[in-house]
């Protein structure tokens, strides 16, 4: 800072070196002392070697072959073998549904007005129509396969212009869309009986990353509104409310998925009928989610504790009722202040789903390891595959932060 | 005062008989007894802890109490629920944090309970608050979160979401403590405009312009009761009780 007298009034002086552009920023931040300009040159050295090795093992060494050959495989498992549906060509159902799912980005990108949206759209459209047209995928698919997914992008416009022309282009239709597609989905890939076409599949045989993708997006729309739940019941008044809340809450988050996913054989049946109880994917899902709320309901929990005790007075004070107040004033702000821990949980709980492998479902990382285990020609291949895998799922998981913090950032208007 | 006995004169919006609350073991307020008449304006003065947001918040039922009796507009407060959600209909309140929805832009902060609790539509909710808007000199503020608003035109916004409920009686619990110098008087503008029209007022503050100007009376807490009670002029020219002597010498200084 300079004194009063150093400076003129009325004169701008020109900001440090350190404010200015790149030269500035790496003295600043990479060679502002000695010890620091050596760890620069430290970490820029061990970043080459890594760099080096790993490149080249990537382009000289590595076979990607494996991937090419478990291709659709990898997105469906077993779904398409003829044990899954004997005598017919199955792939089209997951990739209708992939369709639905293109029109649903289609409409959020025409009505959320942020860059996010626009861009998971159209990345979804580019990597289709990319695998679409793929040397590989032309004389490893069928020109149906290829079709279908091609038509990704018209799906994507086709939302985008429902969204824009008619109606059904608000946050609201968007959300009523989004679950009947999901239910429209499980129908496709399970099957109706006695509908020609669309013969059922048994969910012995749901694999892949399908499998994965399917209980994510069930336990995260399912553990968000049971958290929410189990929130306010653990503030309830009531006491036997309040303690079957923090009873179900501690029982959760004090064990395993592990340990509860192999109970679920035991515990499941206590509340669901007979049928559903022994099949594996329905069970997943219950597990899943219940255990997923369990940590939602904490996070919102801590979200409610924060809010500030005047907003609930001057909701009262207005004459909002108590459920008014919570619904109107308390939850959108608690939830809002801990988007990041609930958006954390929805990731954590996507990754979780890999674990169903242990109640026998081919998710998509048990599928690609049988697979290896099963095929000693491709025994040298694991690295390849379970690093392809890795960034397949970074990439899921990935997206999910980076729309969350696109939320946050819209949010924030009205927080500061 | 007036009608501390059993009369209750129609003109009496808020009668308070031998009030006490307990917070706990600690015994906050020790038998506050007053009568706040239709259009009066009324400042309560006195030492920090000694009751006067406990009191007011005990008018609209933010705090409940444990003997004694509240009445307002005709409603005694009770543990109905009725009764508590009719006054507070009745009740408008103005907090030192001004307590915004910062979720909410100004002007869904004013139309919320209107549509809500007295169902109105939203279009006539909107003129409401549009027209308060105006009233309190910020029309063109409507679409901005709190966050983006300054400290006095935050509690003028507060004051229009709680005038759109058609308040007979506004409580204020030093409104402009939290403020700087030079909002205060935005604020106070507002409110003295407000008892101007008749609005039937009970004020925590120690902005003696304002008090002198606007208020018929004046109450002094200490420890949880009223110790003085007087017209402004008496209060301020002719206090009697050696505490609240030591208190305004403390406040004019
Ligand atoms: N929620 C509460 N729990 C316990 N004590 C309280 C609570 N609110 C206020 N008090 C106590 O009651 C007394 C009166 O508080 P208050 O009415 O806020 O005083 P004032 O507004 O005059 O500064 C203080 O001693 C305060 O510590
Ligand atoms: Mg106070």
């Amino acid at each position: 800072m300079a004194s009063a007298t150093d400076t003129p009034p009325g004169v701008v002086l020109p900001p440090p070196i350190t404010e200015r552009g790149g030269v500035g920023w790496a003295y600043a931040n990479l060679f502002s002392n000695w010890y620091n300009t050596v760890l620069t040159f430290i970490y820029a050295a061990l970043l080459g070697v890594a760099l080096w090795f790993g490149l080249s093992w990537i382009v000289l060494e590595a076979d990607w072959k494996v991937i090419a050959t478990l291709g659709g495989r990898l997105i469906i498992g077993q779904y398409n073998t003829e044990f899954a549906c004997p005598g017919q060509n199955c792939f089209w159902r997951p990739q209708a549904s992939l369709l639905l799912v293109s029109v649903l980005l289609g409409m959020a990108w025409a009505v959320s007005g942020d860059k996010a949206a626009k861009r998971i759209a159209i990345g979804v459209a580019a990597i289709t129509v990319a695998f679409a047209f793929l040397p590989y995928s032309m004389d490893q698919m069928g020109l149906d396969v290829r079709l279908l997914l091609a038509a990704n992008v018209p799906a994507v416009a086709a939302g985008w212009v429902l969204a824009r022309r008619t109606p059904l282009g608000t946050v609201r239709w968007i959300v009523m869309l989004g679950v009947l597609f999901f239910l429209v989905i499980l129908v496709l890939i399970g099957g109706v009986p006695g509908v020609p076409g669309l013969q059922p599949v048994s969910t012995i045989y749901w694999g892949g990353l399908m499998l994965n993708l399917l209980l994510a997006v069930t336990g995260i729309t399912l553990s968000l509104p049971i958290g929410i739940a189990l929130a306010l019941g653990r503030r309830s008044s009531l006491p036997l409310v309040k303690l079957l809340c923090v009873v179900f809450i501690e029982v959760m988050r004090g064990m395993p998925l592990i340990t509860l996913l192999f109970m679920s054989q035991v515990l499941v049946p206590l509340a669901f009928p007979q049928d559903f109880s022994t099949n594996s994917l329905f069970r997943a899902g219950i597990i899943l989610t219940l255990f997923s709320s369990a940590y939602m309901a904490e996070n919102i929990r801590g979200g409610l504790q924060a809010l500030h005790p005047g907003q609930v007075e001057a909701a009262r004070a207005l004459g909002l009722a108590g459920w008014q107040t919570t619904v109107l004033i308390s939850l959108p702000q608690a939830i809002r202040n801990v988007i990041p821990a609930i958006v954390g949980q929805f990731i954590s709980l996507f990754k979780d789903t890999l674990l169903v492998y242990i109640i026998g479902m081919l998710d998509v990382v048990e599928f690609s390891r049988a697979f290896i285990q099963g095929n000693a020609e491709y025994l040298a291949s694991a690295r390849e595959l379970f690093l392809f895998l890795a960034l397949v799922f970074w990439i899921f998981t990935y997206t999910m932060s980076y729309v969350s913090r696109r939320v946050e950032v819209h949010l924030r208007v009205g927080q500061r | 005062m007036a009608a501390s006995e059993s009369t209750i004169d129609t003109s009496d919006m808020i009668v308070c008989r031998d009030v006490h609350k307990w917070y706990g073991n600690f015994h906050a307020l020790r038998g506050v007894t007053t009568t706040v008449r239709k259009r009066e304006v009324v400042v309560v003065v006195g030492p920090s802890g000694s009751g006067k947001s406990t009191f007011i918040r005990t008018i609209n039922r933010l705090e409940e109490h444990q003997r004694g009796d509240i009445i307002v507009d005709g409603i005694e407060l009770s543990n109905d629920v009725r009764n508590i959600d009719a006054i507070r209909r009745d009740v408008g309140m103005v907090f030192q944090s001004f307590n915004l929805f910062p979720h909410l832009t100004a002007m869904d902060n004013i139309t919320l309970a209107p549509m809500k609790v007295r169902k109105l539509p939203a279009r006539q909710a909107e003129e409401i608050a549009e027209q308060l808007l105006e009233r309190v000199g910020i029309a063109e503020q409507a679409g901005k979160y709190p966050g983006q608003l300054s400290g006095g035109q935050q509690q003028r916004v507060a004051i229009a979401r709680a005038l759109a409920m058609q308040p007979k009686i506004m409580l204020f619990d030093e409104p402009t403590s939290a403020l700087d110098p030079e909002m205060i008087k935005e604020v106070l503008d507002v409110m003295r405009e407000l008892a101007e029209s008749g609005m039937t007022m009970v004020v925590v503050s120690h902005e003696i312009g304002f008090t002198r100007e606007v208020a018929d009376r004046v109450l002094m807490f200490d420890h949880g009761q009223i110790i003085e009670e007087s017209a402004t002029e008496e209060f301020f020219d002719n206090p009697k009780e050696d505490r609240t002597k030591l208190f305004l010498s403390q406040i004019l200084a």
